[in-house]
């Protein structure tokens, strides 16, 4: 068994429920598990969060519920001294409050930042998955279902953005979930197996808007837009919608494009771009051919 | 011992676990096997049903940091240079909102209370003490305002103070004029219309709308996956709003940006193009529509001003391209769509602006052009109109008989023999001046002729107030000008002023005496998520939700330190004046939430003893339900037949004065033809705060200040720093949570501002320190920060003209009513400038934390306000709870 929970970017709306959920849990009280999260400074659910786009005329934000990601071969846990951090047999990933005083070491190993260090008790604090809630056989015992019990971010989602359960049974909703998503692992995790999983956290866009000759006051639309990246050739191709705009959503990042506009009776017009950013491209107008 | 109960508060129903008295969590409710099955939608070859568990928006899930937050009041206070002279003068009040207070007994402040109020009414009159409440500052038929505190103040006798509709002005006072629905305050019947849109629409217009942000204090997170469940289906979501806003950014395939308060004119020219390419519903018109041609040709150009209301005149008013304009047209004119409107169910701001009214009024219009009522055609913005039960019937806060103040709940009605009122807006004019004349009665749910009964204060032969009964919430967040009411409370013509309230806002610091109320969780309640009453002004309001769930709420925990139930107090009170006994009809708490499920159909579906147990009901909708499509009856010509109804709709009549959609309003012309801010047609007409004005030129930016997406009202940013650590909320620095305020990159350029700067708003009225996001989130001459602050926290107590530091933007905002008929709050007409502070970061010197004085005096072992926002004080009061225990 390995215990994750899947979490999809393109499903959360950072309504803040998660973050709260686990406040409310583990601020103020200790576990055999974790010494309490602080009441402020420590984020074991982080939202991170960025906007995307350099435009007003396209600006989206992307979010990514961020807690500790309990990865397969954890790097603070090579860190760690005595054992302090260690993989329990279902998966998850605890720092032992004991044994890991003083080893600040441990908050510096993660690759994504999510383990806090708490100067008051001189310990590495991160996400436990509510293990110690997973662990206690009476917990939402009166639900009369073990299936209900989740952890607390979880069980808060109010958009089922969130899935939780044995990554290693193909039928758990959490497989059925990443197998339907297109997986999308945190950058500095990369290569990594880990039983956090993101699911849709979006890349890069490019994107515009295409006017017929500017005196007349009017969107083109049906016009074609076609992306192609410069060192392989690949090709993406789209057209103008009802606002005269086009999106290619997802693309490869830093990558060059060639761009080109074309629509009949107008002169084709064409440009370059790098994806090291979401980017409106600057507005068309096309000229009659 | 771990107990597991259940609540309901503003944000969604909760369960509560304990542990010795003390609460250990709080979570949303998940049903278990015996809960009803979910309803199902068929839509375009799928199934669509809710997840089985009662959602929450976050604010909920902070009830725990708000029960024990460093902000409780935690004792009857009296503030320390109070002097209770026989006659009511010299009593210091220059100094409130500075002063320090010391504790009280609860005997030593109710004593005074009830002798201040028996003193003011004997020497002046039974009008002479007024008292008002905020909306929502917690939830439940017995502890709401129109219950325990309307029975009371009935009872007593009182100058009411009317509320306005402020969350959607200019719908109330406009679009009845144009489609009626007075009767549901502007807003529309929403029936079963999440069905019909998810069969039918096409475009969804989210006109100044932001549910994911402002429907969470109602309805929870009820309804974003009903807006997912449409996106995936590839309906197109086109957001209009001066600020890119939450739902927009996460949602929208198409944002636009409007310069504040001149949305009107972008409807105008969307109604131009549909008229001059003919893409609107004539036949629909020509059966539904009064005096359309006269509407129509002021658009061309052929009215009075002579100017055509083209996209390219709409351009120079908007900032938004004249293309996109027609290609917004064109996208509404020939698909099926469906949208609004800075109403309920989203409130953006738009209706909040001097010219909101006119706004609502063109906004029906749009939607009455395009065939209102037809399948896929409907003002509806995916928020409401859930499948529901609605034959199941239990009673919602407005609902006159669900509240302890009338019968059936109560043995005895009470009745207030005061006539005279005040309003809510401007209270604190009318305080000063010591006279105030206005037109309505606030909520004018009755009829179109209540909007322009008009009222004096004082009433003849009547009294000024001199007794202020302040509770629950503050105002100086969420009304506007408030140094005005700075001024207000500093004045000696309130004699005497009490405040009430679970928490220490902004406004409690004014008071002479603080009486410590309990929260939700500390007492016992009933109530159903988002049921505000059927029959009311958004009947059958739970079609907000997936599923209609009432809660027993059980008392959790005991109440904190030394606060009490709001029941308790006014018990306490009404005792001391000698009517205890009426007032409670001897009826414990607990006694009268059994009346409420003895009254309503809850008694027939569930036992007393299983729902106090359980903790909770849900009604589920019969598999065979019958539809309602919200007014397809008016748009087919069938006898209306929807839950909520007038008579005059049977015979397939609007509530307009000719039963159709006015385009010259014939009530406009009856009542108030000279009306400037709304005009027998509506019009666009430049904000009197704005950007044609001559103050523009000194204070050239729009502040918009919506409602907030990180708090609900003023309750939960003030009491809860879990969430003042949320980027896009507050930044912490040195002790205390500054607002963000958003500014566009290029102006932001401009004034030499980077993101995360402390920046200075200001103008004629204050002055505001907040922390910059630059963001192409708003309009380039847009500044937003939300509204609603509970912190007002200005560097110099008492002082109206201080900086403040606790985000109270309101201060920045005008007084001034919409028009001179038209009383309703615009927020969002205000100008101001930006700079960046350059000045000392002032200290973390929240008014609360000289209060620890008060609380080391009353026990030596207090924890400070500091131990409790950062440090261990939740786990200190933990212990003490438990050695009591």
């Amino acid at each position: 068994m390995r215990l994750g929970i899947a979490i999809d970017s393109r499903m959360c709306m950072s309504c803040y429920n998660c973050y709260t959920a686990c406040k409310d849990e583990h601020c103020g009280y200790d576990t055999k598990l974790s010494k309490a999260q602080p009441q402020m400074g420590q984020f074991w659910m982080d939202i991170r969060e960025w906007e995307r786009g350099n435009s007003d005329r396209k600006i989206k934000t992307a979010t990514v519920p961020t807690p500790c990601s309990h990865c397969q071969d954890p790097a603070c846990a090579k860190a760690a001294k005595d054992g302090a951090v260690y993989k329990r047999g279902d998966g998850i990933v605890i720092i032992d409050p004991e044994k890991s005083k003083g080893q600040k070491q441990i908050v510096d190993a993660c690759p994504i930042k999510a383990i806090y260090w708490n100067e008051e008790y001189q310990i590495p604090q991160k996400c436990t998955m509510c293990a110690e809630l997973l662990d206690d056989p009476n917990y939402l015992s009166y639900l009369g279902d073990p299936k209900l019990k989740k952890p607390r971010c979880v069980e808060a989602c109010p958009n089922n953005a969130m899935y939780f359960g044995d990554l290693d049974d193909p039928n758990s909703d959490i497989s059925k979930a990443i197998a339907a998503n297109k997986v999308t692992q945190l950058e500095p995790l990369a290569g990594q197996v880990t039983n956090v999983v993101h699911l849709n956290v979006p890349t890069v866009f490019l994107a515009g808007t295409v006017y017929q000759p500017k005196e007349l006051e009017e969107v083109l639309i049906g016009a074609t837009v076609t992306l192609i990246k410069e060192d392989s050739g690949e090709k993406w191709e789209t057209k103008t919608n009802y606002f005269g705009d086009w999106e290619v959503e997802d693309l490869p990042k830093n990558a060059k494009f060639k761009v080109t506009v074309s629509a009949e009776g107008y002169k084709t017009v064409t440009g370059n771009t790098v994806t090291d950013k979401d980017r409106n491209l600057p507005v068309v107008y096309m000229e009659r051919a | 011992m771990e107990k597991i109960t259940h609540s309901i508060c503003v944000g969604g129903p909760i369960a509560i676990h304990t542990e010795d008295g003390v609460i250990r969590r709080v979570r949303p409710v998940i049903f278990d096997k015996n809960d009803p099955d979910p309803w199902v939608i068929e839509a375009r070859g799928k199934s669509y049903s809710p997840y089985r568990k009662s959602t929450t928006a976050f604010i909920a899930l902070t009830e725990k940091n708000r029960a024990y937050s460093y902000d409780r009041i935690r004792y009857p206070m009296i503030r320390e240079d109070f002097v209770e002279t026989p006659d009511g003068k010299n009593r210091n009040t220059e100094n409130r909102g500075k002063s320090g207070y010391r504790k009280a007994t609860w005997d030593e402040a109710l004593d005074l209370v009830a002798r201040e109020i028996k003193r003011v009414q004997d020497t002046y009159g039974k009008e002479t003490v007024t008292a008002i409440t905020s909306s929502h500052h917690s939830w439940g038929l017995l502890g709401y305002k129109l219950s325990t505190f309307a029975r009371f103040f009935r009872m007593l006798g009182y100058t009411q103070i009317l509320d306005n509709p402020d969350s959607w002005e200019g719908f109330t006072w406009g679009a009845p004029h144009t489609y009626g629905y007075y009767w549901r305050l502007g807003g529309t019947e929403a029936f079963d219309l999440l069905e019909d849109a998810m069969q039918n629409v096409e475009t969804m217009i989210m006109w100044s709308h932001d549910p994911d942000s402002t429907r969470g204090g109602y309805a929870a997170s009820e309804s974003t996956m009903w807006r997912h469940w449409l996106d995936d289906m590839g309906v197109q979501f086109i957001y209009i709003d001066p600020f890119n806003n939450f739902t927009s950014v996460k949602q929208a395939d198409k944002w636009f940006g409007p310069r504040p308060g001149t949305d009107a004119a972008l409807a105008e020219a969307i109604a131009y193009v549909w008229i001059t390419e003919g893409l609107y519903d004539k036949d629909y018109i020509g059966k539904h529509g009064h005096r359309f041609d006269e509407w129509a040709d002021y658009l061309l150009g052929k009215g009075a001003d002579c100017v055509a209301k083209t996209p390219k005149w709409a351009e120079n008013e908007t900032g938004i391209p004249a293309a996109d304009i027609k290609a917004l047209a064109r996208r509404w004119g020939t698909t099926k769509t469906m949208g609004g409107s800075g109403l309920r169910g989203g409130f953006g701001g738009v209706c909040r602006t001097a010219n909101g009214t006119e706004f609502a009024r063109i906004m029906v219009s749009l939607f009455a052009m395009q065939g209102m009522g037809k399948p896929g055609q409907n003002i509806w913005v995916g928020s409401t109109g859930a499948p529901m039960d609605y034959n199941f019937w239990f009673g919602g806060y407005s609902d006159p008989l669900s509240q302890i103040a009338n019968q059936p709940i109560a043995d005895k009605t009470a009745v207030n023999c005061v006539t005279q009122k005040l309003y809510r807006p401007n209270l604190p004019d009318a305080v000063l001046d010591g006279h105030y004349e206005w037109y309505g009665e606030g909520f004018c749910g009755g009829g179109i002729d209540l909007e322009f009964t008009e009222h004096i204060y004082p009433e003849p032969g009547c009294s000024e107030v001199h007794l202020f009964y302040r509770y629950g919430g503050t105002f100086m967040g969420s009304m506007l000008d408030t140094n005005k009411w700075v001024k207000m409370y500093r004045s000696p013509k309130l004699e005497f002023v009490v405040n009430q309230d679970i928490h220490f806002h902004g406004e409690s610091r004014f008071a002479d005496v603080i009486l410590p109320a309990c929260t939700n969780l500390e007492r016992y309640d009933i109530g159903e998520l988002c049921n505000s009453g059927n029959g009311g002004y958004q009947s059958h309001s739970q079609t907000g939700n997936n599923w209609q769930i009432v809660v027993f709420q059980d008392k959790a925990i005991e109440p904190l330190w030394d606060s009490m139930s709001d029941y308790w107090i006014f018990s306490q009170i009404a005792e001391r004046l000698g009517w205890g006994q009426e007032f409670t009809e001897g009826r414990s708490e607990l006694d009268w939430c059994k009346r409420f499920w003895e009254k309503s159909d809850l008694c027939e579906r569930i036992s007393w003893e299983e729902f106090t147990k359980k903790g909770y009901y849900v009604a589920g909708v019969p598999a065979d339900r019958k539809r309602y499509y919200g007014f397809r009856w008016f748009a087919e010509g069938y006898p209306c037949d929807t839950p909520n109804h007038k008579p005059f709709q049977e015979e397939g009549k609007l509530g307009t004065f000719t039963g159709k959609f006015e385009f010259v309003s014939e009530s406009m012309l009856y009542y108030a033809p000279d009306d400037e801010a709304r005009t027998p047609i509506a019009t666009y007409k430049p904000s009197w705060e704005g950007h044609h004005s001559i103050k523009a030129k000194k204070y050239p930016f729009h502040l918009i200040s919506p409602h907030p997406r990180f708090d609900y009202h003023t309750q939960h940013n003030s009491s809860t720093p879990w969430i003042w650590e949320i980027p896009e909320n507050r930044k912490y620095i040195n002790g205390n949570p500054y607002l963000i305020a958003r500014i566009h990159p290029v102006k932001a350029a401009e004034k030499g501002i980077k993101d995360g700067d402390l920046v200075e708003l200001f103008n004629e009225r204050g002055r505001v320190l907040c922390v910059a996001r630059v963001t192409y989130r708003v309009e380039v001459n847009t500044i937003h920060a939300y509204g609603s602050s509970g912190i007002y926290n200005p560097v110099d107590p008492g002082n109206p003209e201080s900086l403040d530091i606790g985000g109270c933007v309101n201060i920045l905002s005008p007084g001034r009513l919409i028009g001179d008929k038209v009383p309703g709050m615009a927020p969002n007409s205000t100008l101001l400038d930006i700079k960046k502070y350059e000045g000392e970061i002032p200290k973390g010197q929240y008014f609360e934390y000289k209060l620890d004085k008060v609380a080391k005096e009353a026990d030596p072992d207090a924890e400070t306000c500091f131990d409790i926002i950062e440090g261990h004080g939740f786990e200190a009061i933990q212990a003490k709870v438990r050695a009591r225990a």
